[in-house]
């Protein structure tokens, strides 16, 4: 024994530091199953059990067994599915119709249209659905208005409390991710194939259809997945437009039991948080699976040349033109609508007569406000803290799963691909049975708020990391082991500087989310960790329209803030 | 490298500043207190969760304030948020509100958890037995919420708006007056169930006629009179005060004068945990005292002292019957009759 293990070459710094890895991907693994798998297990358990939220009792199918023999529960699994397959439907009709004008096309103004993926981000999209009623009430919409001049009819047209409605403001909203993906896949589109179609003798709509749009399939695929499961779970447009339009979604219906009702049903909300994470998760791993296959369909090939750029002679002035309408739909009339909302003394619908009474009153009352300080406070914690703490846990799972061979790395990645799948308001339920009778004071803080952020976005930084790692060479690591670096050491100072450019990348993401996050925030703040989210529906609720678009606006200006700085903060060390 | 640990530590060092900020001060040590006042000034605020409009409890908090240099967080929702809230937190052992304040029946419903502590204000003795608490838990009735018909004055001519509630059942009103979702807003399932002290038995027949005539349905009374407002809707059910409260910033809104109309008492308590005590009793006082409710008349409040109304026209003639409460098990009961009624398609 002793013979042999004297024969062993004496252990080098590399093999020092791998040997000690392990640890830190147990610890991580830890760490990560607990985020998700505690609340998911405490999900199942709330659906199981009849008494209150914190109470201990005994397992029983009750909850399933209302919830199932109720039989507005197969409506609300159908309005669900049509409002999430017309949403996503949509938003990857108008994405593929703006990224193939900006991206392949001679029209003009291309670099106008890119805003459309970037403005709606740092816009609450509460105040997008607030901002279309006041555009497409049947009664005093302002569209519906125009349109009731043009064409002679008493009512109408358009009526946003309606099904249609919905699906319209959710695919508007859910458009500009859809974007960055066809784009994406545009840009990276190996032109070649097309050259051979055209030399072949095809025209321009023949290398469309045959050449173009298959390649684009599995992006399409993937982004029309992804969503689908966005718009499952969205509660924002649902909260403001289900009600008046009378239909019930799974997120309206998780609300209704959960905080709407008197008293409230903590468990049968759980129930349907149940149903909607099974749904959720079926999608995901679809999206997953189209996305392995975007991967095999990639044509990247590093040659430097950009695809074709199509000449569409007269007809690029339409393509301008379509481009235009979208960024308007997307863009130009929420900012505007909410923009009168914040400056008009009531709500009302902005016209020549009423904007004569225009006042910055809304604004005075915000910034004089101590409840919005302290929401701005809080989610300026939220956004950078979260962020933060996100970036750092993606990073290493990153590293873990991309740059070595551990055994039971593919548990991490199993780990972090549940909170993809889960939708806001279940993960909520989950986390509040998860944390109600925990013994850190973690329940009814700031820290749950905190949590639930890191966890439920994590897969979002993660994939801006990962794709990141992967380009880092192992020689980089391999210099600092032979230095003498430890893990944390080569980690902290070769690896983290390396992978800056897509850590800024995933930090803005989740930043700009967390600062106007809703449907997690609702079910978790109190009024002491309230952020702006809840606060914005509350004042809207509140009957202060002027003050959430004012507050909105505001909201938006500071993601803009930490976007620039971030931006130039990921830039000054490279 | 060094000035890149030099970033990171301000970072570290503004996340720190954040983060104490969001945690509130530490708690300070207090002397012994020689009057009320003095002890919640060294508290130094009261955190009050209610349903009291957030413009009035702006027009209190500058008055309280200014008074006693105490100051008010003040966290608003529906009254069925609030009790929700309010009894999710004391269940969860660490309450940080001081004072609840919202319609009797809910209040009912804490005070049978054990969540309040008894209070005899000082200013109890100037109110009618009538509003008063027997066990001393909830403050007396300070103010009425009157549950009327309002009508957008721009597009409803005073002739043509509903003289009754029944007018709402006329072709012409239909899908276009407001009424809040009875399945989650306590308030109007109160309202609806107490239609029967004004049309007796007809109360639930009539109910459901006026369900089919397809009102709009909001979360709550405020926006329901947003959509009277914005003319999304024409009229609809919510509370007479907005008459006032919206009309002071131009708001076009008139009330429908009823011969009766039905109303709920609105009380406050102090929470048996509450962190700021003494700023809570003395909140208390103010809050039900003639100055205070002076102020919430003001904003349009109708209030039980005598001789002080709200500057809305033919306030004092209005006859006010108040509400029956209703049990935990009839509102589950009365949410699932109306459920069918007002929500689904």
């Amino acid at each position: 024994m002793k013979a042999g293990l004297l024969a062993l070459p004496r252990a080098g710094p590399a093999a020092r530091w791998r040997s000690a890895f392990p640890l830190p991907a147990v610890g991580l693994a830890v760490v990560l199953a607990f985020l998700s798998l505690y609340p998911t297990a405490m999900l199942f358990y709330g659906s199981l059990t009849t008494v209150p939220l914190g109470h201990a009792g005994k397992l029983s199918f009750a909850n399933y067994v209302t919830a199932y023999t109720d039989p507005g529960t197969f409506t609300v699994l159908l309005d669900s599915f049509v409002f999430a397959f017309g949403a996503s439907a949509l938003s990857v009709l108008l994405a593929l119709a703006l990224a193939w004008v900006t991206v392949r096309t001679n029209a003009p103004l291309r670099s106008v249209f890119e805003l459309t993926a970037i403005i709606p981000n740092i816009l609450p999209p509460l105040l997008i659905a607030i901002s279309w009623t006041l555009l497409l009430s049947p009664s005093v919409g302002l569209l519906n208005v125009m349109l009731r001049g043009i064409f002679h009819v008493a009512q109408g047209p358009l009526n946003i409390y309606s099904l249609p409605g919905l699906v319209f403001v959710e695919g508007l909203i859910l458009t500009p991710l859809a974007f960055l993906i066809m784009s994406g896949a545009l840009r990276n589109m190996d032109p070649a194939l097309e050259e051979s179609a055209r030399t072949a003798g095809a025209g321009h709509w023949q290398v469309i259809r045959q050449v173009t749009l298959p390649l684009m399939r599995p992006a399409i695929l993937a982004a029309a997945t992804l969503n689908f499961v966005r718009a499952l779970e969205s509660f924002d447009t649902p909260a403001i437009i289900a009600l008046p339009a009378r239909i019930e979604l799974f997120t309206t219906k998780i609300f209704r039991e959960a905080l709407a009702a008197y008293p409230p049903n903590y468990n049968l909300a759980a129930t349907y948080g149940v149903s909607l994470l099974v749904v959720a998760l079926i999608f995901v791993a679809l999206y997953r699976r189209f996305t392995s296959r975007v991967e095999a369909f990639a044509t990247i090939t590093g040659r430097g040349y950009a695809p074709h750029a199509i000449d569409l002679g007269p007809w690029r002035f339409a393509g301008a033109a379509v481009a235009g309408a979208i960024l308007i739909l997307i863009v130009v009339l929420p900012v505007g609508m909410l923009f009168f909302i914040s400056i008009l003394p009531f709500y009302q619908v902005p016209t020549l007569e009423t904007l004569q009474h225009a006042t910055l009153v809304h604004y005075t009352r915000i910034f004089h406000n101590d409840r919005v300080y302290r929401a701005l406070l809080h989610s300026l914690f939220l956004a950078i803290s979260g962020a933060s703490a996100a970036m750092l846990l993606a990073s290493l799972i990153a590293y873990v799963t991309v740059k070595t061979k551990i055994a039971g790395r593919g548990v991490l990645e199993g780990l972090t691909f549940l909170p993809w799948a889960f939708p806001g308001t279940a993960f909520a339920i989950g986390l509040l049975w998860a944390y109600v009778n925990f013994p850190l004071p973690i329940y009814a803080t700031i820290w749950i708020l905190l949590i639930g952020y890191v966890t439920r976005f994590l897969p979002y930084g993660l994939r801006s990391v990962t794709s990141t790692i992967i380009q880092i060479h192992r020689e980089m690591e391999e210099a600092a082991w032979t230095s003498g670096a430890g893990f944390l050491a080569t980690f902290r100072r070769v690896l983290i500087p390396l992978m800056r450019p897509g850590l800024v990348a995933g930090w803005i993401v989740l930043a700009t989310i967390f600062m106007r996050e809703f449907s997690l925030s609702l079910f978790l703040y109190t009024p002491s960790s309230e952020p702006v989210g809840p606060l914005l529906y509350y004042l809207w609720l509140d009957g202060q329209a002027g003050s959430v678009g004012a507050l909105g606006l505001l909201i938006s200006v500071i993601s803009a803030v930490l976007i620039v700085v971030a931006r130039r903060y990921g830039r000054l060390d490279r | 490298m060094a000035r890149a640990q030099l970033r990171i530590a301000a970072c570290a060092a503004a996340l720190l500043v954040i983060a104490l900020t969001v945690a509130g001060p530490a708690s300070h040590v207090t002397a012994v207190p020689l009057s009320l006042e003095d002890a919640a000034r060294q508290e130094g605020k009261v955190v009050v969760y209610g349903s009291l409009e957030s413009e009035t409890m702006d027009a209190i908090q500058r008055a309280f304030t200014q008074k006693y240099g105490v100051s008010i967080d003040y966290w608003r929702g529906a009254s069925n948020k609030v009790i929700d809230r309010a009894l999710t937190e004391f269940r969860a052992g660490k309450p940080s509100f001081d004072v609840v304040l919202t319609n009797r029946g809910p209040m009912r419903l804490l005070k049978d958890e054990g969540m309040f502590i008894k209070y005899l204000s000082p200013q109890n003795a100037n109110f009618p037995a009538s509003t008063k608490d027997p066990d001393n838990v909830l403050s007396p009735i300070y103010r009425m919420a009157l549950v009327g018909i309002l009508y957008n004055t721009k597009l409803v001519k005073p002739e043509d708006a509903p003289k009754a509630l029944e007018d709402f059942l006329s072709p012409k009103w239909r899908g276009k007056w407001v009424i809040p979702d009875p399945t989650q807003h306590t308030t109007t399932e109160q309202w609806l169930r107490n239609l029967e002290k004004l049309y007796g038995a007809d109360w639930l027949p009539l109910v459901r006629k006026l369900a089919e005539t397809r009102p709009i349905v909001v979360e709550s009374f405020i926006p329901a009179v947003q959509k009277i407002i914005s003319g999304e809707a024409l009229a609809g059910i919510t509370y007479v005060k907005y008459v006032r409260l919206y009309g002071k910033d131009g708001a076009p809104l008139d009330y429908v004068r009823l011969p009766k109309m039905l109303s709920e008492g609105h009380t406050a308590a102090i929470s048996a945990r509450a962190p700021h005590s003494n700023a809570a009793k003395l909140f208390e006082n103010f809050l039900i005292s003639r100055e205070g409710m002076q102020i919430e008349a003001d904003q349009g409040e109708f209030v039980t002292a005598k001789g002080i109304y709200p500057p809305i026209k033919d306030a004092d003639k209005i006859h006010a019957i108040v509400f029956d409460e209703l049990t935990s098990e009839e509102f589950k009961k009365w949410a699932a009759e109306f459920r069918p009624l007002f929500v689904a398609k």
